[in-house]
């Protein structure tokens, strides 16, 4: 049943990029998101069967062809990223017709969106090499014409440019990853080369893992490869942000993991280690730019660096525990890994969507001039409110059950039988706390500043829910209240997938009496989601029936907020976003080194001296300090070659000839 | 720390038990003056008026009167009248109402 | 001013029930200062001091008016305070009552004019007043006691007469 549905998926993306062409028209823009959706239905439907079962299909698409052929194959560890892809795209399909408007620039865009999506599963759904690099490189290309929507404006050029230029610099330490590879194991398929794996010399193996990760790294965002995101997000479309954000850093992610865990069998211990390590930093680099970022959407981006470091992080730990035969506690933090993929994916789109909805309604994406939205936006902030509390990791929510998991997991590195490893995975957990607890903080922000308090500008004010899209944003609030409560059933499927990538049975070790959560071992801990849902609920519930029941009628007043008694309590003396991450940003100075200005009109003491201007901007140290010295070191590269291309043809006829002479000699001995 | 502890056990208690028990320092308390009648003329209830420093005493006919609430309890009338001013010994003021707290004395002395 | 009839005696006195049923063990306190010179607030905090300890009276301070039930208004009611003053009284919950303390709102120090208002009772409803420059603790809580109808009023049948019911 998951291959019909995939196909149905794969062919609804085709169509809808079909339609999307004709989207100047508002029947086809319709269309097009429909079907979109519908092929993100089925997508999400395939993939939990394919969960479900446990196994890989396999297909092959023009065998015998002289073209060349396309293996096809869909594993378990596919799963998680296919129930994503199909959620993803069902959210955005049914969003886009009443985000974007009938016009030119919405045809192209929609196009590509859909066969990015296409790419996209058929990445997740490649069975060799050539089909997976097609599928990626095309997926790449897709989405820069995706961020490219509104080129015109200021920034879309430098944000897709990064986008690419980065994405072509990680293409091709994957494709040097793969050659070795394939090479060693006389095959492209890539079964094959899972099993011919433990053949290949370690030396090779080593350096494919680490262009791996890098090459994936630079897709999945992983700190310091990650500047393509802040850069890319808040230029690009809602919609395109949170597919982005939402869906193709995770694919980077599922590269990681098709090296880590199929393609290279069993490694050293500093694998596991380093990718821990780039994951905790990931994690808090990300955090801890977002928490002193002004502009909602470059926010969001940074989030998304901290989650894809959490997430990794979790892969390199599941990767030591298993060097240090530990299996079930390695299956159980891959399949932490898999479920916060799917979690984040899930909020993280939802955020993204709300970003976009909040920025057509006010026109403004700078938190420091929002504020008050509550107001006339309800809908909207209830679900924003839904996704922040996700993000922040709050019962009951599916973002604490998985990094309650993941913490878990973590503290039991004392089971390693090496007390510096140990000792590391611990370092690994209380960075990812530090994390998660700065992560509140910017989300509390975020959504406090964003949507509670009074309006901080004009167009904050004027914003409403009018013409907003609601039901896509709606079904994701929906899914990760599902996610959360519903844990022990999704534990249930990401059980199967990670029996069938690591063969370790986790069950007994995951679930108690079908409801209790388990770390992998039986005397560690344990909480039940479903139950704490249900206890939230009538903790805040009864008492609210009990008051409501025997409350005197006729008692209650409006009344306005007491401000202290001051004699007007105006927009501009609430806190800002900027005064809100001061903590922040003063304990962390060495990092951010922040650029501070202050100009005052006159020294004459305060309430005469006329305006204050203070103006703070925090350094991009990784532009700084590792890219543009590497950009320089590779133009000065290039100038110092730049005589090889003088354009003069007697040179080229004279290289055409050296070059025949030796092909000669070499073809000779 | 100990000697503060046995020094408050032999102190005993010093809150006071107002409203149930008066304690004997209250008497001590300044508060409004009480006015004798008889010894009261024109001309001395025309110096005490002039004398007040917080206007609590005016005339108005043939009565002196003295909006508690004004006084502060100086003491001044009864420092410039022993004969005709005492201290009343009320500290407990608390009113309902403004107009409870003026209070008109009749102008007896001298001549009528 | 007009004498109160039977009818208002007779709802004046169950509103003084109702009172004392709400508050007479429990009241919790708001007091403000209108810009009076601080020696009245001197006294007003030295009630929560050993000697005069008001918890025992089960009286609090807050200083949250939503949490307040009695509000105790120092100083002449300059012009400047009138809006937070109606803010604080307007922020406070059903019932409430109001004092006033010392001689200031009472209106014996200092006259309308442009800066204060004087008088207290022409800008909130006074349930009681308590005189005194500053008054003591002791008539401090004597006033409070009255306002929550623990103790009675006494000065209303004073004539400050010397010789006769003048006496403690």
């Amino acid at each position: 049943m998951t291959a019909p549905l995939l196909w149905a998926a794969g062919t609804a993306w085709v169509l809808a990029a079909g339609l999307g062409l004709g989207a100047s028209r508002k029947i086809f823009l319709l269309a097009a998101g429909a079907v979109s959706a519908a092929g993100g239905a089925a997508c999400l439907v395939g993939g939990v069967l394919l969960a479900m079962r446990g196994r890989a299909t396999t297909t092959t698409l023009g065998a015998g062809n002289v073209v060349g052929r396309l293996d096809l194959r869909a594993a378990p560890l596919a799963s998680a990223f296919l129930v994503l892809l199909g959620l993803v795209t069902l959210a955005i399909g049914c969003y886009a017709p009443r985000y974007h408007k009938p016009e030119r620039g919405t045809a192209a865009y929609l196009c590509a969106y859909n066969l990015a999506a296409l790419a996209s599963l058929a990445v997740l759904v490649a069975g060799d090499v050539t089909t997976f690099l097609i599928a990626w490189e095309s997926m790449t290309r897709a989405c820069s014409l995706v961020i490219l929507r509104h080129w015109r404006r200021a920034g879309v050029r430098e944000g897709a440019f990064l986008f690419l230029a980065l994405g072509e610099v990680g293409f091709a330490m994957v494709v040097a990853a793969f050659v070795i590879l394939a090479t060693h194991a006389h095959s492209l398929d890539l079964s094959v080369i899972a099993a011919h794996a433990q053949s290949i010399p370690i030396g090779w193996r080593s350096t494919a893992f680490v262009l791996a990760l890098l090459g994936f790294g630079f897709k999945a965002g992983l700190a310091p490869l990650h500047i393509w995101l802040p850069a890319a997000h808040p230029v690009a479309p809602a919609d395109g942000s949170a597919y982005l954000s939402g869906l193709v850093i995770k694919l980077g992610v599922y590269g990681v993991m098709l090296f880590g865990f199929e393609l290279l069998g069993h490694g050293p211990l500093w694998w596991g280690l380093l990718v821990m390590a780039l994951g905790a930093f990931s994690a808090l680099i990300g955090i801890l730019y977002a928490v002193v970022e002004r502009d909602l959407k470059r926010f969001l981006a940074y989030s998304s660096v901290e989650n894809v470091g959490i997430i990794m992080t979790s892969v390199g730990a599941s990767m030591t525990f298993s060097y240090y035969h530990q299996p079930v506690l390695g299956a159980f933090l891959l399949l932490v890994a898999l479920y916060h993929v799917v979690n984040h994916g899930t909020y993280k789109t939802l955020l993204f969507l709300e970003a976009g909805v909040v920025e057509h309604a006010s026109g403004i994406r700078d938190l420091d001039r929002l504020g008050g939205l509550v107001h006339h936006m309800r809908a909207s902030s209830v679900i924003s409110l839904v996704g922040t509390l996700g993000i922040a990791a709050l019962p009951p929510l599916n973002g604490f059950v998985s990094e309650w998991m993941l913490f878990e997991g973590l503290f039991q590195g004392f089971r390693v039988h090496s007390h510096v490893v140990g000792v590391l995975i611990l370092i690994a957990a209380a960075t990812i706390g530090l994390t998660a607890g700065l992560a509140v903080l910017a989300f509390a922000r975020a959504f406090g500043i964003a949507f509670l308090g009074m309006p901080r500008s004009a167009e904050a004010a004027r914003a409403t829910e009018t013409g907003q899209p609601v039901l896509g944003p709606g079904l994701l609030a929906a899914a990760c209240v599902a996610l959360g409560v519903g844990a022990p059933a999704v534990l249930v499927a990401l059980d199967h997938v990670v029996r069938g990538v690591t063969g370790v049975q986790l069950r007994p070790m995951l679930l108690v009496s079908n409801l209790t959560v388990i770390p992998g071992h039986t005397n560690f801990s344990g909480f039940s989601p479903t139950y704490l849902a249900v206890f939230l609920v009538a903790v805040t519930v009864v008492p609210i029936a009990i008051y409501a029941a025997s409350r005197p009628r006729g008692a209650t007043q409006r009344v306005p907020v007491w401000d202290g008694g001051l004699m007007s309590y105006r927009a501009r003396m609430q806190y800002t976003a900027t005064t809100f991450s001061n903590p922040v940003r003063v304990t962390f100075q060495r990092l951010y080194r922040p650029d501070i200005h202050i100009d005052r009109a006159s020294d004459d003491p305060a309430g005469s001296s006329g305006p204050v201007h203070y103006r703070t901007k925090v350094q991009p140290i990784f532009e700084q300090y590792l890219y543009r010295p590497i950009a320089r070191f590779v133009k000065a590269l290039a100038r110092l070659l730049q005589p090889i291309q003088s354009g003069d043809v007697n040179q080229y006829l004279l290289y055409i000839l050296v070059v025949l002479v030796v092909a000669y000699l070499v073809y000779a001995w | 720390m100990a000697l503060w502890f046995l020094r408050g056990l032999g102190r005993q208690v010093v809150t006071t038990r107002y409203p149930s028990v008066l304690d004997p320092w209250a008497s001590a308390l300044p508060t409004p003056p009480s006015f004798v009648p008889s010894r009261l003329t024109a001309e001395l209830v025309h110096r005490l008026v002039e004398s007040c420093p917080s206007g609590a005493l005016r005339q108005e006919d043939r009565e002196l009167v003295l909006d508690v609430g004004a006084c502060t309890a100086c003491g001044t009338c009864q420092r410039i009248a022993p004969d005709a001013v005492t201290t009343s010994g009320v500290f407990e003021l608390a009113a309902t109402a403004r107009a409870h707290l003026v209070k008109r004395i009749p102008i007896q002395g001298g001549d009528k | 001013m007009a004498v109160p009839g039977h009818e208002e005696d007779r709802l004046a006195a169950r509103l003084a029930g109702d009172i004392h049923g709400l508050f007479g063990r429990s009241l919790h306190i708001r007091t403000i200062d209108t810009g009076s010179c601080a020696v009245c607030e001197s006294e007003i905090r030295l009630l929560l001091a050993p000697h005069y300890d008001l918890h025992r009276l089960g009286l609090f301070f807050t200083p949250a008016p939503r949490h307040a039930d009695l509000l105790m208004v120092t100083g002449p009611v300059v012009r400047v305070m009138e809006l937070p003053l109606a803010k604080t009284y307007a922020a406070m919950p059903e019932p409430k009552l109001v004092v006033a303390v010392g001689a200031c709102p009472l209106g014996g120090v200092f006259d309308e004019d442009e800066i204060v208002r004087g008088r207290l009772d022409q800008v909130l409803p006074v349930d009681v007043f308590i005189p005194g420059c500053p008054p003591s603790p002791l008539a401090l809580l004597q006033g409070l006691l009255v306002a929550v109808g623990r103790l009675a009023e006494r000065v209303g049948a004073l004539s400050f007469v010397a010789g006769e019911e003048t006496s403690k």
